[in-house]
């Protein structure tokens, strides 16, 4: 049993041998030679530039069967990935229908094979970016509208303007706000698939037992109607996931603040504005008070489980609720209202996903096929029976038909804004998620924090 | 001894022998994967840290010397995955060492059940680091419902409130390296052993018959005996406490506010989530270099060069 | 050196013993029998270990649904792969140091050293570039190759140690007979060498079968991974539930569990033994 020495013994000489001894080879390898001081091109392949088709996309322009419903092709069999989030939260409704269509386009395109694949949200833009910086992106992707500019910025996305040819006639069919999400400096990148916003989730039978009859219109009357859940009922009023600027921005706006001017250009004096700030101090004021859950600072539970056994009073959220709670909680009714109005009105943060083709794809023409038949008017009411708001402007009164709550979103939505468009935004959000960390913890003042936040975000905007 | 044991041995054995092709034919297929997978991406990694390397189809990198290395020596949260990295490393060193050690030394004491305990430590050893987190993010769940917050609150009654262990910085940094050590005991444990069991049973009786009680003789007889065995497991840990990275990102991602990042899960982060290759190279040089100056220092230092 | 003192010093020890075990094993008790409770089960107070109603739900739709029994035979496929070529590409190389003299040996055996000591970690990012120039991102060849490349260090250091220590008289026995170094190698340093191939194999197996990062970086399409990323994968789809969760991990750990029982005396055996003599 001596021999584990021996063997130890063996290993340490020889890392000794190789530290101490042998002054010729130098532990480190430094490899000199490769200090070149200039500026080197990475890629091996030519650089071409963006706004440039690749070849292979012009020769399949001349074959493009222009309607929705083009004649079966005998062509060699195509398989095309579409990455998207539709079962986030465990959303099998919404998994059903997407495979359903699915069905529906292969048996249209004989030889098409489209896998689908659900990635977790929170891994979906890193795993993104791998897959495009490493030459493996998808075909197609039901993008957050969020990320667009950056994707664009990057050069990933194809520029569906000026590669599908039937663009405008498709265009005018959609809703001016979730359209303007595909477009980045002058070109557009993708089709608006679905559209959303928060609205204010409240739990009846929570409200009922702490005696407050109806949820609050204002962010005042949210204060009175929380001190009587938290005495009444006791259970946190309202709870979010975290501080990201999702949850964060319908407070920020609704106090009238916003991170940067209109123009896109400057944080200083709106991320640190004084309507910010207020914004902050209310959450802070909702915190200290017990009417925020803590799980906001993170590692707290899920809040839609809360929601459903009578933890939680009160959610901002969207319209895929309905579809999550009828697969796991079918029990549980939800109710809506707008969200509470602060001093510059109810404004919520509109949501929503595009669907965008990958420069990488090599099969671009049908992948654009695929996006013409997710937005027929058919394929965009059976995604909005499952919860998906629709974009088409001609399908939406159907849809509040088949899905009467999709009204509170229609009403929330005039008055929704949208996230920073901008390349920086992960950046930023994390920025901006961070300060609102160090203000919730009680680390920073408001002012403090966020005059921080907007010094490094400033920089962030050129 | 051994190592002037195994000097001794290596003058004395015959020459090798000096053939001309025969060994390349042995060492190429391994040389060849070495070499394309491990020293060409080594010597790839300070390249790119000394550009602002771009990944993305029709970018150019820009050549910016050590640039990224200034960098981090600026950025605040380099220093606090520095910060968090050391002290995990230093938490769950001595703590795995030194549980081993007792269970090593228990082990070697009882007369039967050996290979049954050794088993049953061993386990988290061989279970794989992605489950292990996940399980302790279940068991340090922030509710009173978490294995953990319950029986500190209901068994024990040490707490009155549920710990938020993942929610807070200081909690969670416990919570991760509480799995360190848990997950790391019986790897040294059952290497403890195996040299405990090779000091030869006369010793300790020749000690005891000059009275020398169990924790002199353990000083004196067992912890000298041990000494390369030791060194061995403690540059070994080392490395590994530096190099902790999958029970940060699965459990905690570094949240809240980078408090518990890690040098490798900040520059994962910073690689695949924003794109830094060359930042996220010179991150990797920058551990490499604390890593290597440390196991130096640790082998020359720690390590008696001759024994009888 | 009383007989009573003796009994209570080992009635201590085994209690000691005892409560290290149970802490080792709860955690994995308790995977257990989450992986048995419906959903409604899971985080309840007080903590159950017993499940109120065991159902295989959970199994079932982690075998059905979600493609786990592909990603098994996907991380089957790449740790039997690695093992395989791994073991005997470090055995030549091994061999090579152990018993030649040639160009170049030592710097060789320095920089495996070197690696030996480097977090396989920190050359993930120039991987990704290497590996994606090659075409091999998303494809279990990747894997293998890069797996190989870090598993070579290690294996090599410790093959060499061992072959140092075998007797040469045979082998001269062979050469004078005519016989080659090839035929030596097989005919007689692999199979004196099983104990420390074996510890080797088992070392090399654990290692790619749980290996994470460099997967979760590597594959992208849903078809070729691991199971150590789809575990990971399904947690974040299915964060609240562990049931399911935990019915995906049993897989993944049971073979490990049940090799490592199996095997254990022969490979505590092979690590000890491997360095006789050395």
């Amino acid at each position: 049993m001596k021999q584990i020495h021996i063997l130890v013994g063996g290993i340490l000489l020889s890392i000794v041998l190789m530290a101490c001894g042998t002054p010729a080879t130098p532990p480190p390898p430094v490899p000199q030679t490769v200090v070149v001081p200039q500026t080197v091109v990475v890629q091996q392949t030519v650089a071409v530039p963006q706004t440039v088709a690749v070849p292979q996309t012009v020769v399949a322009q001349q074959t493009v069967v222009v309607p929705a419903t083009p004649a079966p092709t005998t062509a060699a069999p195509v398989t095309l990935t579409f990455w998207h989030t539709y079962g986030e939260g465990g959303n099998n409704p919404k998994i059903q229908a997407l495979e359903k269509l699915i069905a529906q386009f292969q048996a249209a395109h004989p030889g098409v094979t489209i896998q689908h694949q659900n990635v977790p949200y929170g891994d979906f833009r890193r795993k993104l970016l791998t897959s495009i910086a490493g030459g493996t992106a998808p075909d197609l992707a039901r993008l957050d509208i969020i990320w667009i500019p950056e994707f664009a910025d990057l050069g990933a996305l194809a520029q569906v303007d000026t590669e599908m040819k039937d663009f405008d006639a498709l265009k005018a069919n959609l809703i001016a706000g979730p359209l303007s999400t595909t477009e980045w400096k002058g070109h557009y990148y993708a089709l608006p698939l679905d559209t959303n916003t928060r609205t204010w989730m409240w739990n009846k039978e929570v409200y009922d037992k702490a005696g407050v009859s109806a949820p609050p219109k204002t962010t005042d009357e949210l204060l009175a109607a929380c001190a009587k859940i938290k005495s009444g009922a006791n259970a946190p009023c309202f709870a979010d996931g975290g501080l990201y600027g999702w949850a964060v921005m319908p407070w920020i706006w609704s106090f009238g603040g916003d991170v940067t001017n209109p123009e896109k250009t400057k944080a200083t004096g709106f991320v640190n504005g004084e309507k910010t700030v207020g914004a902050y101090m209310y959450l802070k004021q909702m915190l200290d008070r017990g009417y925020l859950d803590k799980g906001i600072l993170g590692g707290g539970l899920d809040t839609g489980a809360g929601f459903a056994q009578d933890k939680i009073a009160s959610l901002l959220e969207g319209p895929w609720m309905p579809g999550i709670f009828a697969s796991q909680y079918p029990t549980k009714t939800l109710n809506w209202a707008l969200m509470p109005a602060g001093p510059a009105g109810s404004i919520s943060v509109v949501g929503g996903e595009d669907i965008a083709v990958f420069q990488q794809s090599k099969n671009k023409e049908m992948a654009y096929e695929f996006m013409r038949f997710l937005l027929t008017p058919e394929s965009q009411l059976a995604l909005a029976q499952v919860g998906e708001m629709p974009v088409r402007s001609d399908v939406a009164d159907q849809a509040v038909k088949a899905q009467p709550y999709f009204q509170y979103f229609f009403d929330q939505i005039k008055t929704s804004r949208a996230r920073l468009p901008h390349p920086n935004w992960p950046k930023i959000e994390e920025i901006l998620t961070n300060a609102g960390q160090e203000i919730l913890r009680g680390e920073k003042t408001p002012q403090a924090a966020l005059d921080d936040a907007a010094a490094k975000i400033d920089p962030l905007l050129q | 001894m051994r190592s002037l044991s195994l000097r001794a041995r290596a003058e004395s054995a015959p020459p090798k022998r000096r053939l001309f092709l025969t060994p390349y034919f042995f060492v190429l297929p391994a040389a060849l994967v070495f070499a394309v997978f491990m020293l060409y991406p080594l010597f790839e990694a300070f390249r790119m840290s000394l550009f602002d390397w771009k990944i993305t189809p029709g970018t150019t990198s820009l050549f910016v010397g050590f640039e990224n290395y200034a960098h981090a020596f600026r950025d605040e949260v380099f220093w606090m995955a520095l910060r968090n990295t050391a002290l995990y490393t230093l938490v769950t060193v001595p703590g795995q060492m030194i549980l081993a050690m007792l269970v090593a030394l228990a082990l070697d004491a009882v007369p039967r059940g050996k290979v049954l305990f050794r088993t049953l430590f061993y386990l988290p050893v061989v279970t794989s680091w992605v489950v292990v987190s996940l399980l302790f993010v279940y068991l340090f769940e922030s509710s009173e419902a978490g294995l953990v917050n319950y029986f500190l609150m209901h068994i024990v009654h040490i707490i009155s409130e549920p710990i938020p262990w993942l929610r807070e910085p200081g909690p969670a940094m416990v919570a991760i390296m509480t799995l360190g050590i848990w997950k790391g005991v019986g790897w040294s444990a059952v290497i403890f052993l195996a040299a405990l069991q090779g000091i030869s049973a006369e010793l300790h009786e020749a000690a005891m018959i000059d009275g020398a009680n169990g924790w002199q003789r353990f000083w004196r007889i067992t912890v000298p005996m041990l000494r390369p065995t030791l060194v061995f497991v403690l540059v070994l840990l080392v490395i590994g406490g530096f190099n902790v990275f999958i029970p940060v990102y699965l459990m905690t991602g570094g949240n809240p506010l980078h408090r518990t990042e890690t040098i490798l899960t900040y520059m994962y982060n910073q690689a695949f989530n924003f794109l830094e290759f060359g930042y996220g190279a010179a991150l990797s040089y920058i551990l490499a270099a604390i890593i290597f100056v440390i196991s130096f220092v640790q082998i020359k230092f720690l390590r008696q060069p001759v024994e009888v | 050196m009383l007989r009573p003192q003796k009994f209570l010093s080992h009635t201590l020890l085994y209690a000691a013993l005892i409560f290290g075990a149970l802490v080792m094993v709860i955690p994995f008790l308790y995977m257990l029998s989450t992986a048995f409770k419906g959903q409604i089960y899971i985080l309840e107070v007080p903590p159950s270990f017993l499940p109120k109603e065991i159902t295989l739900q959970n199994f079932v739709d982690a075998w059905q649904s979600n493609n786990f029994a592909r990603y098994f035979g996907n991380s089957l496929m790449v740790a039997l792969a690695t093992t395989a070529v791994s073991l005997v590409v470090s055995a030549m190389l091994s061999y090579a140091l152990a018993r030649f003299d040639f160009f170049g040996k030592n710097i060789l055996f320095y920089a495996i050293l070197l690696t030996l000591m480097l977090p396989n970690l920190m050359l993930i990012i120039p991987e990704f570039v290497l590996v994606k120039n090659l075409g091999l991102r998303n494809n279990l060849f990747g894997l293998v190759l890069v797996y190989l490349a870090f598993s070579i260090p290690l294996n090599t250091f410790l093959l060499r140690g061992f072959f140092e220590g075998l007797p040469r008289e045979l082998e001269e026995a062979v050469l004078i007979d005519g016989g080659s170094y090839w035929t030596i190698f097989w005919r007689i340093v692999m199979p004196l060498s099983t104990p420390a191939l074996a510890t080797v194999a088992i070392f090399t197996f654990l290692f790619a079968w749980d290996e994470f990062t460099w997967a979760l970086t590597a594959i992208d399409d849903p078809l070729w991974r691991t199971l150590p990323i789809a575990i990971a994968t399904f947690h974040g789809e299915h964060a609240t539930q562990w049931g399911l969760v935990f019915a995906a991990s049993l897989t993944a750990i049971a073979p490990v569990i049940f090799v490592f029982v199996s095997l254990q005396r022969y490979f505590v055996k092979g690590l000890t033994q491997g360095a006789v003599r050395g």
